[in-house]
Formats: C-alpha cells, structure tokens, sequence
C-alpha cells in the first residue's frame, strides 16, 4: 500500500483518479494549484487506487493524503 | 563511536555464515578493490594482514585512482590502530599523486579492544579527509554496514554512494533500544531509503554492490578526467520542445538536463530524492565535464527551500572546489512561504548557496527558462553573485514577483473597490502597465543582469561557447559538507 502525498499547501484544481483504477508510475493522481502554478502529482508506485481522500476545491497541507493505492 | 556488534548484522553476520574460504569470500578487501578497478590494474600499497583495511592504486577508464577497502572479514571490519594507518598511507599516496581516492566501506566502527587509542586513529583519518577537501575528489562507496566512525569517514567525503545492503548510523538499533527504548531495525535506522530521501546524508542509492562500484567508477572519471571543453561537437536542439505548452503548468526538469548535457554521455545525478525541488547533476557538455543545477517545479513548484538551498550550495561548493563549470537552468518562482521553513533555517541555509555562488570561480552560466522572481533570483547565479553569463529565453519573466501578485499588492485599496465580475479584468489591465512601467525582461538586459536573450534552438551552443570562453579557474577551498 502506498500513499499518494501533496508537497505542498495547495489547491486541488482537478483529480485524475477514481477507486478502482490502475495507475503506473508518473501517471498524474491529481493537479494542484500553489505558487500560481498548476503542478500534477504524479504516482511513484505502482498500484490500484483503493481510496480518493480529496475532492475538487479542497486545500490541502503539506504531506496531506490525496490518494491510497495498493 | 564504538563497534557496534549489531552492525554487523546489518548485513550478514559472519558467525552465522558457513565458512568460506577467503579468497573466495566476496568481503574480502582485495577482491572488492580488484573489482573496482579497470581490470588487470589492481596494485597494492599496504600489506594483506590483520589491520582491517587495505589499501591499493589503479585505473578506472585509465585514469589514475587510490582506494581503500575495510575489511569485514575480520571483526565485521571495525578500525583500529593499524587500519586507520592504512586509510591514512591511501590519502597521502592520492595527495601526492593528485588523483581521486575511492573508500569501499564496511565496517563496524572503532576496534573496541584498542579502547581510546582506536578512537585517535580513525579521527586521524577524519583530519587527513578534511586536509584532502577540495584538493583531490573523495568518493565513498558503503557497501555494508559503516557504523559510528565509519559512519563519519563517508561523510567528510564528497559523495557518497549507499549500495542496498549499506547501513549508515552513529549508533546502532541495539545502543538506540537500551538508550532511547525506541524498536528500530537498522534499514529503517540508516538504509537507502532514510539516508536517501530524508538525511541527505547518501548522494548515489545504487542497485547491487556491482551498481554501486561502477556509480563510483563513473564519478571519478567525470572528476578526475574532466576533459576540455570542444564547442564544435556542441550542436543545438530546441530545448523548448521539453516544455509545456502553458506556462503555469508545473514539469519534471529531468528531460531539459539530459537534453543540455552531452547526449549519451555518462552522468550522475546527485541527491535525486533529497529535497527533489532542485536538481544536481554531474554530466558532459561538448565532451568537458560539467555540474548542472536546475530548479524542478514539478516538485514544490520549484521552489527554493531550506534543503534544496543546502543541497545545492554543497554542489557548487563542489564543482568549484574541483575546477568543474556549472550551468544553472532556472524557472523559480521563488523561496516556498511558511512557518515550517522559517523554523527550519530556511534564512541561515538559503545563506549557504548566496556564499556558495558569490565564491565561485569557475565559469558559471545562467540561463532562465521562464521565470526567476524575488529573492530565489538573486540566489540562482545572478549578475549580481558574479554570473559568468546570463542568458534569457524570449518569453522569461524576471521581476521581484510575478505581475498580478505585484499590483495586488500595488492597488490593493483599488481593486478592493472593484466588482467581482470586472477584476479579472482591471487586474490585468493593471499587470500589462506594471509589466511596461518596470521593464520585464528588456528593462533587466538594459541594466546588464542579463546579458543576452537566447532561442531555445540555440542554447545549447551559447552556453558552451560561454564556458569556453571563461577563464578557467578553480576555487581555493575545502568542501565542508554542508
């Protein structure tokens, strides 16, 4: 299990992902918005997508959860 | 700094091993340095015996090389009196000849039975190290465990190269357990992932023991054999091709490094997963060896930070100390805002790189791909810092801030008085005059900050002609690591 975490405070503009899909690494979880700019988070495992934590509008802290993939 | 008896355990403890016969055991010092080296090369300068290190010279792609290699055959490779005067006998032999020296590290520690006297030997390794800073490159490859003073020894060098059954800490799980109560194993403890993502403590996290040794290999050609710099061979590509088409759009910088650098030629990068915002690379450019610095904004936007500002004074620090150019590939919307970078020295670290920079002699070339703002410009290798060159790309932005945070702050009673429905409006309206008022990019060529605005299709040459044509001058110091 693995845990797809934002860098930043920032933003979430859009969200890639829904449960149940497969992700390979570098693919795009989620875009953020920080600094006035867009900035994707992409995957660095493998894995399923198990559970999406944010949604669209939220601001999140750094090291906030966004996505579980196992 | 005592031998830990469980760092020896890290690995696989010898007690627990059937026994092999030492010229086979793949511990063996002479087998590992034999390994390192170009083979056939291999020449031995300290006797095979009890010291627990050994000590040779030899080539790597032909270029001249010492090293030494602890012995974890005898007592899990802890130093003691007489195998720190072989690591020693290693240093004053690269100083004298002005070559590279390599460690192949595994070792436990101080020899426990020589008590205090085993402690003076390794800290004597530790003043020759420092003595050797900035002089000749000092690589370190931790092959196993290398506990408590050979934990420090990799440390003082230049780059250290963690293989995956290297375990790097002061004291070991057992000593953290009866002192702090804390259950910790020794990867977790001092393994690739803590040392390679959040101490910044290993520079190279290598694949196999084999992986490792040629990531050592590798660094000592690209900083002993540095090579001359042939602007001809340099041919130009569109280095935009590697950007996206918006620019607010965040981007992993990795493409735009391997496109400047030499294709196909060999290249290390430094710290990948230690503060990512900033990327350290050493690679070739028009054949000579060079050190790239790039901001990533697609990590923290590329912003600049306390450890990325760190990282990257260290790399200057470096390159600078060995003579090797840098190429600073800039788009930085500045230092990342907070409580946690305050608290965390964000002031005193980001120091570290405006002295790292405005001490550099080699030549240093400066190029801004979209963006440099506020104080994370002046920190890139501006004019200001002694920039050799600065080049532009023809849309780059550079300003205090970007032009809408600008007159917010400018018009801020303004525009409050303004509809939701037209600010969007006014506030660009407002943007394109600051943009005119403070010059953008031509206002910064006017006054000299940048010298030169560049196309990305010829960029690639004009920074090597620019290298080229700087005097060739290295700096006169010690790589302290910061």
């Amino acid at each position: 299990m693995s845990h797809v975490v934002s860098d930043l405070v920032a933003n979430v503009m859009s969200i890639a992902v829904s449960v149940g899909d497969r992700v390979e690494v570098g693919d795009e979880v989620a875009l953020l918005e920080s600094m006035k700019m867009e900035i994707p988070v992409l995957a660095e495992e493998p894995g399923t997508v198990t559970e999406v934590k944010v949604e669209v509008g939220d601001v999140v802290q750094e090291g906030d959860i966004l996505a579980i993939l196992a | 700094m005592a031998h830990q008896p469980n760092a020896a355990s890290a690995t696989v403890s010898a007690a627990t091993k059937p026994k092999v016969d030492r010229e086979h055991d793949p511990r063996n010092p002479r087998l590992r340095l034999a390994a390192f080296f170009d083979e056939g090369t291999l020449e031995l300068i300290t006797p095979e015996d009890r010291s627990g290190m050994l000590a040779a010279v030899g080539t790597v792609d032909g270029t001249a090389v010492t090293a030494f290699a602890s012995d974890a055959t005898i007592m899990g490779g802890a130093m003691g009196i007489e195998g720190c005067k072989v690591v020693v006998q290693a240093y004053e032999r690269a100083l004298a000849d002005g070559t590279p020296i390599v460690g192949l590290w595994h070792s436990g520690g101080a020899r426990l039975p020589e008590g205090v006297a085993s402690l003076h030997a390794v800290g004597e390794i530790f003043a020759i190290m420092t003595r050797a800073s900035g002089k000749v490159p000092q690589i370190s490859v931790v092959i196993g465990a290398a506990a408590g003073g050979a934990a420090y020894g990799p440390a003082l060098t230049d780059i250290v190269i963690l293989a995956p059954e290297g375990r790097i800490f002061v004291t070991g799980p057992d000593v953290v357990r009866s002192v702090t109560g804390e259950a910790v194993d020794a990867l977790r403890l001092g393994g690739p992932e803590p040392h390679g993502r959040r101490s910044g403590v290993v520079h190279v996290l290598a694949d196999s023991e084999r992986d490792a040794m040629d990531r050592g290999r590798t660094l000592c050609s690209l900083l002993g054999a540095q090579g001359t710099m042939d602007v001809a061979s340099v041919a130009d590509t569109d280095l935009s091709q590697q950007f996206p088409e918006s620019a607010k759009r965040a981007y992993d910088v990795h493409p735009v490094v391997a496109a400047v650098l030499d294709e196909g030629a060999e290249s290390v990068e430094l710290h990948p997963k230690w503060a990512p915002n900033i990327v350290t690379t050493l690679g070739r450019l028009g054949g000579r060896t060079v050190g790239v610095i790039a901001n990533n904004p697609l990590r923290l936007g590329g912003c600049l930070d306390s450890p990325s500002a760190e990282k990257a004074a260290r790399f200057v620090r470096m390159c600078d100390a060995f003579g090797v150019p840098l190429v600073v590939l800039v788009d930085v919307p500045g230092y990342l805002p907070g409580v946690g970078q305050e608290w965390d020295g964000v002031v005193r670290r980001g120091a570290k790189l405006l002295h790292a920079f405005a001490e550099a002699v080699v030549p240093r070339v400066t190029l801004v791909t979209r963006k440099t703002y506020g104080g994370a410009y002046i920190a890139m290798n501006s004019r200001s810092l002694g920039a050799t060159r600065v080049f532009a790309w023809p849309d780059a932005h550079v300003a205090v801030m970007g032009s809408v945070a600008a007159i917010r702050i400018l018009h801020r009673r303004r525009l409050a008085e303004v509809d939701d429905a037209e600010r969007a409006t006014v506030e660009d309206q407002l943007a394109a005059e600051h943009d005119r008022l403070s010059g953008g990019l031509p206002r910064a060529v006017e006054i000299g900050v940048v010298d030169e605005i560049v196309e990305p299709s010829a960029t690639r040459s004009a920074i090597a002609k620019a290298i080229a044509e700087a005097p060739q001058r290295r700096g006169q110091h010690g790589n302290i690591p910061l």
